[in-house]
């Protein structure tokens, strides 16, 4: 027996092999892709056989025996593009034309004589290796597609095809170059069983080589795992975990349903660029599915991913219209032919429900549901990880915030205390001095201690009064026509002197619709405050405009500035400067607080530029007529 | 007893005068500092037999200057008194001898004043 031989009979027993081993996953799950792959090895099986068979009993081929081994050689290129059209689409013109050109080349064998005539071989052969590049091709384009096992398969596919018209093509270089015919036949037998073993791999690959070929892509999924509950939001989260798993299953597309307890919906953010199409609801019914402009939810129990997680069990579906018909639309503008779909939860807490979709059935195999449930137990750690730390970042935030009220409350007190102080025992001083020296003249100056700080007391807690009504948004009242230009130039009159001169820039009038009283406040706080921060001769300009229909008005200092960590925080409730010794300065430090209350209750907006070393400068922006929010 | 001075240290200034005002027309003799290094400058110069420290104020405040009392080994009763809510905590911690709340009665005063200081002098 020589190597050639040896070779062929090695090649012929594996494709017998094979066929035994898909027609056993036929017979076990007989769906059209598990059919396609048995009926193309047994296609080579029954050729081969029947060559054993001749060799066997020692008998010539007659001229109905190579028409039978000619129709299975024929059927070849046929049924490997139904198996492209199980794995991608192929067009119904070219899959017609090749059952066509099957039935065609069947009569043709058995009606022409043998052997066939030089050209109309030559169509034979241009018809099977046209068949198998074209297949070639459509694998190779759906291998750079896909990602993970999906990928490896179908180059693994694509290489078999190549191999297989290889095989044609040295039978033709045999009959063209007889004198080779060692080296045809050898390129022949070995691209026969490479061929063979590549469409076994990548057509019904054994379960261990699947799980190899999830393996790189699932290792690096679970290793970028851990820091997913650290990402900015939720949605980056599902979307990593989404991407990830698909390319776990080798699958183009994953999706998250999270379990909205409130309502009792499934909420699945739409896949990138494009919303999911879902059924008219049914105006007597609860609607099944609500379309938003961020998600789709639905409701559980409601396609296969809803059952999935009603039911508490992992589903797998190959034809997910088929199954589900109710909701074929929604599948089909998903690109979801095949569906598998686990329930994400976590002890007894339900969180949501992980699908995994495929637009061809065989991507996915039965035992990819172990893995669907191991990512979706994943997803649950994930996502328990990620309420844990929302959690634990909300309470800190409530924390802060109580720490920063007490902290405002306890000054708040001191500062009305202070003044108090004063009154009480000066009063009494003034009572007891009284009793004592009844004709002594009157104490001057302690009375005028009393007046003083009673209006320090009173500002306090006006300022005070005003910050709780700035917080229920009533602090403006009746609005009548205000010239700002005019009110700006009476406050900085008042508040200019050699120290600080105040300066009104301004081209004429600007009125608008607003509250005398509060629009007065909120300019003498901002003036107020430029003065008190400026350096000694440093200059204040406020600058009035009118823009459009809307008044702007701005208050610029030359003084120490505000730390660029202040800014966020300064028109804040319960906030004070922290380069500022607030000693120095009276006043609770809500001005600016009760400032934005005036300008937002107006319509508009108040804001600061602080430039490091350039002084301060505050904007307001008001629109002149009927912006006002009274409520 | 002698006729040491009461130091009154507080920053706000209406509060430094009514105090100044109680205590001298009870006939106590009285020293003023606006702030903890004032005080300690005053102390050097008026040795007081009596601090009433107020705890909050800039340059140096309540604590820092009865650290500064300690380093410098001299042992003067302070009496302090504030407007915060932990007076007594705040008392306790720097080791003072008392603590009056503001805002205070007038005769609050004069009797924590007279049990560390004794009747005023004249």
């Amino acid at each position: 027996m020589s190597a050639i031989t040896l070779l062929q009979f090695f090649a012929q027993a594996l494709f017998v092999v094979i066929f035994v081993v898909v027609a056993f996953d036929a017979v076990r799950r007989p769906r059209r892709a598990t059919i396609d792959i048995a009926l193309l090895f047994a296609v080579v099986s029954l050729a081969v056989a029947e060559g054993w068979l001749t060799s066997a009993l020692d008998v010539t081929p007659g001229r109905w025996l190579s028409a039978i081994s000619g129709s299975l050689l024929m059927a070849l290129p046929y049924l490997l593009l139904r198996l492209v059209d199980d794995f991608t689409r192929v067009p119904r013109w070219l899959a017609r034309g090749a059952l066509v050109a099957f039935v065609l080349a069947v009569v043709g064998l058995f009606a022409l004589p043998s052997p066939l005539p030089g050209w109309i071989a030559l169509v034979y052969v241009i018809d099977f290796v046209g068949l198998e590049v074209y297949g070639a091709v459509k694998f190779l384009q759906e291998a750079a597609r896909s990602s993970g096992v999906t990928r490896r398969r179908m180059e693994a596919v694509a290489a078999g095809s190549f191999l297989l018209g290889l095989v044609i093509l040295a039978a033709g270089f045999a009959i063209v170059a007889p004198r080779l015919d060692w080296l045809w036949s050898g390129v022949a037998n070995l691209s026969a069983l490479a061929s063979g073993v590549a469409y076994f791999l990548g057509f019904a690959p054994p379960s261990i080589l699947r799980r190899a070929w999830q393996e790189p892509e699932l290792r690096a999924f679970l290793g970028r795992a851990a820091n997913l509950p650290r990402l900015p939001t939720t949605r980056a989260i599902v979307r990593e975990f989404e991407a990830g798993a698909a390319a776990a299953l080798g699958a183009p597309a994953a999706s998250i349903g999270r379990w909205d307890e409130s309502d009792g919906m499934l909420y699945f953010f739409h896949q990138e660029g494009n919303a999911t199409a879902i059924p008219e609801p049914d105006p007597l019914d609860q609607p099944r599915f609500v379309n938003t402009p961020d998600t789709l939810a639905i409701v559980p129990g409601v396609t296969l991913g809803g059952r999935s997680f009603a039911e508490q069990r992992a589903i797998f579906s190959e034809d997910a219209a088929r199954d589900d018909p109710a909701n074929a639309a929604v599948y089909a503008s998903s690109g979801a032919l095949a569906v598998l779909a686990a329930p994400i939860t976590a002890g007894s807490r339900r969180l949501g429900v992980l699908t995994v979709y495929a637009p061809s059935a065989p991507i996915f195999a039965e035992d990819d549901l172990q893995l669907v449930q191991l990512l979706a137990d994943q997803a649950a750690v994930i996502l328990e990880s990620r309420a844990l730390i929302d959690e634990a970042a909300r309470v800190q935030a409530r924390e802060e915030a109580a720490r920063l009220k007490d902290d405002f409350l306890s000054a708040a007190a001191h500062d009305l205390k202070t003044p108090l102080t004063t009154l009480v025992a000066q009063a009494q001083l003034l009572e007891r001095r009284a009793q004592r020296q009844p004709a002594a003249p009157a104490d001057a100056e302690g009375i005028q201690r009393i007046v003083r700080e009673s209006q320090r007391l009173r500002d306090l807690v006006l300022e005070l009064l005003d910050a709780s009504r700035a917080e229920q948004g009533r602090l403006v009242g009746l609005v009548e026509p205000v010239d700002i230009v005019d009110l700006a130039r009476e406050i900085c009159g008042r508040h200019s002197s050699e120290r600080h001169r105040c300066l009104v820039d301004a081209d004429g009038p600007v009125v608008g619709e607003y509250d005398p009283l509060r629009i007065s406040q909120m300019v003498e706080n901002l003036v107020e405050n430029a003065v008190k921060y400026s350096p000694a001769g440093g200059e204040v300009r406020v600058k009035v405009s009118r823009e459009g229909e809307t008044g702007r008005l701005s208050v610029s200092d030359q003084g120490i500035g505000i730390p660029p960590a202040d800014l966020p925080f300064i028109f804040g409730r319960f906030h004070r400067g922290t380069n500022v010794d607030d000693r120095r300065f009276s006043g609770m430090g809500l001005g600016l607080f009760i400032c934005r209350g005036i300008a937002e209750e107006h319509g508009g907006r108040i804001w600061v530029e602080s430039p490091a070393g350039r002084g301060t400068t505050f904007h307001v922006e008001m629109p002149l007529a009927a912006g006002v929010l009274t409520t | 007893m002698s006729d040491a001075p009461i130091l009154v240290v507080d920053d706000d200034s209406s509060i430094r005068a009514t105090i100044s005002e109680i205590l001298e027309l009870e006939g106590y003799p009285v020293e003023v500092a606006t702030n903890g290094a004032e005080a300690l400058k005053s102390i050097e110069r008026a040795r007081p037999a009596l601090v009433l420290l107020d705890m909050r104020m800039p340059v140096l405040d309540g604590w820092g200057f009865a650290r500064e009392l300690q380093q410098r080994g001299l042992h003067l009763p302070v009496l302090v008194m504030t407007a915060a809510q932990n007076a007594r905590r705040w008392a306790e911690e720097i080791g003072a001898d008392g603590y009056i709340a503001k805002p205070f009665e007038l005769d609050e005063l004069l009797v924590a004043v007279e049990r560390r200081y004794g009747p005023p002098p004249r």
